[in-house]
């Protein structure tokens, strides 16, 4: 009897030791040698490695560039994430109304979200040429999107913007569905307006969808890297430059292993920390 | 259900085995299967190159032709992408891990002392003995050249050229440019009764090929920017230089303001319809734009690049060159290959075929190659005359810190004596970080 179950329990191990090996190999060891790296000066070419406890975190603190990058990854992230929310919320809303073609439309707008990210940079920087790109012909003008200054960060925000919003009208979509029509039709018999019905039933009621779009796409924009790496690759003048790209130029271009890792754990810890508020508010909405 | 039972018990025995076995398998694979089989004299040798911009046709031919001659080695290739950053990366990350899977590969201009500072490189100093060294062009070798031994071997040579539209200079009376305002002043004459035209198109995008470009303007200023390991950037030369660059775009009107995203080929593109009068760029664009149905065929003419008064027209080196991987396990052969590739005959096939340009002097006054490619004439004068970028470790830092600044300058953001005491003061620092440790 107990041979048997000591049997099964080794047996219960030996079936989920694949998956601890693989989660270990590719998650944990990983992710725990960076932590390690970032406390380390490590330059490859000139064979230095010695422990240098959080220096690497105080250098960041003065790096003006770092600063610059967290700047531009922090405007990249609230402008695009809001503006997709606004925009999916719309569609979402529109979509959600029984209409002819509707299946058609919703395969029409998932196209932006389907093609690979490198792919539709690639596109829109063709999109984006001054000389024979589609924006400036539809527009008449000539402008330098990708090359100004001003502009070039907000032409990477739109990009993102066409390519993200249709992920969100679809979890929008898929909460609206969740909403018993009759509060809808007690409303109408209520007499309320097609805003208040909007405001006081299905923005509430939306909430928790809402909270979840906004993790994953506050994740995903704050470590924003190959669609303005392919874009602008971090130019004009650093001026697109987010986190993940400095982040990458450092570790890979340069080889300052253990400044770049301390650069990657910033990102994941403001990430981690960003998501732990957003859980926060999910658990007060759900329960 | 009795008989159900043992058999169960049997089936899940014998998964627990398979499941055992994918495991040890995993642990060993590695180690398990090796690539060359006990008492099999051939030697397999892996060749990591970028992609060849062309027909792979030829270039297969000449890797069989040297099997044929080597009975025993035999060559797998291995294609990386393009990109010269991404082969970078791919080097860096598995030389890091001192992986011999591959034995001979091909390294941009500006690796070589990161790599061999590094340890990665096998010393190929007796490849190269000093009477063989002067068959080769001096700044690829000034390239490859690391404290004094080889590293590399240099296999093909780029250097930055002006291309030009002999019809429209002839038409208004103008020959190629030797200085930079005769440049400027037959653009604008050209552009101003030709409006549908650019003036003079380059690469000002914020990545390596912008140093390229900036690096042309500094020398052919009489400036620098390295001179062996003191900092020489912030200078009166290099400030003239840049403000002359932003002025071509601000001032003189003859280059488009969106040069400030432009790489190589949106350039190559707008000069390849027609749609400008001068380019710089590099030689591979040539052949494209001699293809039958090309816009511009017969039509363009190429020369060195222009110089302020008083000073030498300068080209950035660029180009390719093969090296062994320190860790590799058959170093004797794969010196032997590159020892092949870098020959006489196989540059002249190479550049006939794919338009690698040769790195050895000697091929430029071979009839064969000028009768089929008139302009390696041309060609040659440049090359003499091109510079690599600072030879050093640190060159990649260095790269990483000036890209910013000089796209800043271009884009408007600092003036060029701002951006230039800036690079100074981040490029000493840089230079002390072997020292600090």
């Amino acid at each position: 009897m107990s041979r048997s179950q000591s049997h099964e329990r080794t047996t219960h191990f030996l079936f989920l030791a694949p998956a601890f090996l693989i989660l270990g190999s590719v998650l944990l060891y990983p992710g725990i040698s960076v932590l390690w790296l970032s406390l380390h000066r490590r330059l490859l070419i000139f064979d230095i490695s010695r422990f240098v406890g959080l220096d690497n975190f105080a250098y960041l603190m003065q790096d003006a560039r770092f600063w610059n990058a967290f700047g531009n990854t922090l405007y990249f992230t609230t402008v695009s994430v809001s503006a997709e929310l606004l925009l999916g919320l719309g569609v979402a809303v529109l979509l959600h109304r029984a209409f002819r073609a509707k299946g058609l439309m919703r395969t029409v707008l998932l196209i932006p979200w389907a093609v690979p990210t490198v792919v539709s940079a690639k596109m829109w920087e063709w999109l984006y040429n001054p000389d024979f790109g589609l924006l400036n012909y539809l527009l008449g003008l000539r402008i330098n999107w990708l090359g100004a200054p001003a502009l070039a960060l907000h032409a990477a925000i739109l990009m993102d913007v066409w390519k993200t919003t249709p992920f969100v009208a679809l979890l929008l979509m898929a909460g609206l569905q969740t909403i018993p029509g009759e509060l809808y039709q007690a409303a109408r018999i209520d007499g309320a307006s097609p805003w208040m019905v909007f405001r006081t039933i299905t923005l509430p009621l939306l909430k928790p969808v809402i909270l979840v779009v906004l993790i994953f796409r506050t994740l995903d924009a704050f470590r924003v890297f190959d669609a303005v790496y392919v874009l602008t690759g971090g130019g004009p003048a650093n001026t697109t430059e987010t986190l993940s790209i400095y982040a990458y130029k450092v570790l890979f271009q340069t080889l300052q292993f253990g400044y770049g890792s301390a650069i990657a754990v910033t990102v994941f810890l403001f990430v981690g920390l960003t998501s732990l508020l957003y859980v926060r508010q999910l658990r007060g909405v759900t329960t | 259900m009795i008989p159900v039972q043992p058999l169960c018990s049997q089936m899940r025995r014998d998964l627990v085995q398979v499941l055992a076995l994918c495991i040890a398998a995993c642990l060993l694979g590695p180690q398990a299967c090796t690539r060359d089989v006990p008492g099999d004299k051939t030697t397999t040798l892996v060749f990591k190159h970028g992609k060849i911009a062309g027909d792979p046709g030829p270039f297969r031919e000449v890797i069989l032709q040297f099997e044929r001659e080597n009975p025993g080695i035999r060559i797998r290739e291995e294609v990386l992408p393009a990109a010269t950053d991404e082969q970078h990366q791919f080097y860096v990350i598995n030389l890091e891990g001192q992986t011999n899977d591959f034995d001979v590969f091909a390294l941009d201009v500006i690796w070589v002392p990161e790599f061999a500072r590094a340890g990665w490189l096998k010393d190929l100093t007796h490849l190269l003995p000093a009477q063989s060294r002067e068959a080769f062009f001096a700044a690829p070798l000034e390239a490859v050249t690391h404290t004094g031994r080889v590293y590399a071997i240099p296999w093909y040579i780029d250097a930055g050229v002006l291309y030009y539209r002999k019809d429209l200079l002839e038409q208004y009376g103008f020959g190629p440019p030797k200085h930079w305002h005769d440049l400027v002043h037959s653009a604008s004459v050209i552009i101003s009764s030709e409006p549908e035209l650019y003036g003079f198109l380059w690469q000002g995008k914020q990545y390596e090929g912008l140093i390229c470009d900036v690096l042309e303007y500094l020398w052919s200023h009489g400036g620098d920017v390295l001179q062996g390991n003191r900092v020489v950037i912030d200078s009166a030369e290099n400030r003239r230089a840049l403000s002359f660059m932003k002025d071509l775009i601000d001032t003189y009107r003859v280059t488009p303001a969106f040069v400030t995203t432009a790489t190589e080929e949106p350039t190559r593109h707008i000069f390849g319809k027609g749609g400008a009068v001068f380019m710089r760029n590099w030689p591979y664009a040539w052949n494209l734009f001699q293809r039958d149905g090309s816009a511009v065929k017969d039509k363009v003419g190429l020369s060195p690049l222009p110089a302020a008064p008083g000073h030498r027209s300068a080209s950035t080196l660029g180009g390719w060159q093969l090296g062994v991987n320190r860790f590799s396990r058959h170093p004797r052969e794969a010196e032997r290959f590159i020892v092949y590739m870098t020959s006489y005959e196989t540059q002249k096939l190479l550049s006939l075929t794919i338009g690698y340009k040769p790195t050895r002097k000697a091929l430029y006054r071979d009839e064969d190659l000028l009768a089929a490619q008139p302009f390696m004439a041309e060609l040659y004068g440049v090359f003499e005359r091109a510079r690599p970028r600072p030879v050093t470790p640190y060159y990649m830092m260095l790269s990483q810190v000036l890209q910013p600044e000089f796209s800043a300058v271009l884009a408007g953001i600092k003036d060029p004596g701002e951006a230039l005491r800036a690079a100074q003061k981040q490029m000493e620092f840089i230079l002390k970080i072997e020292e600090s440790g």
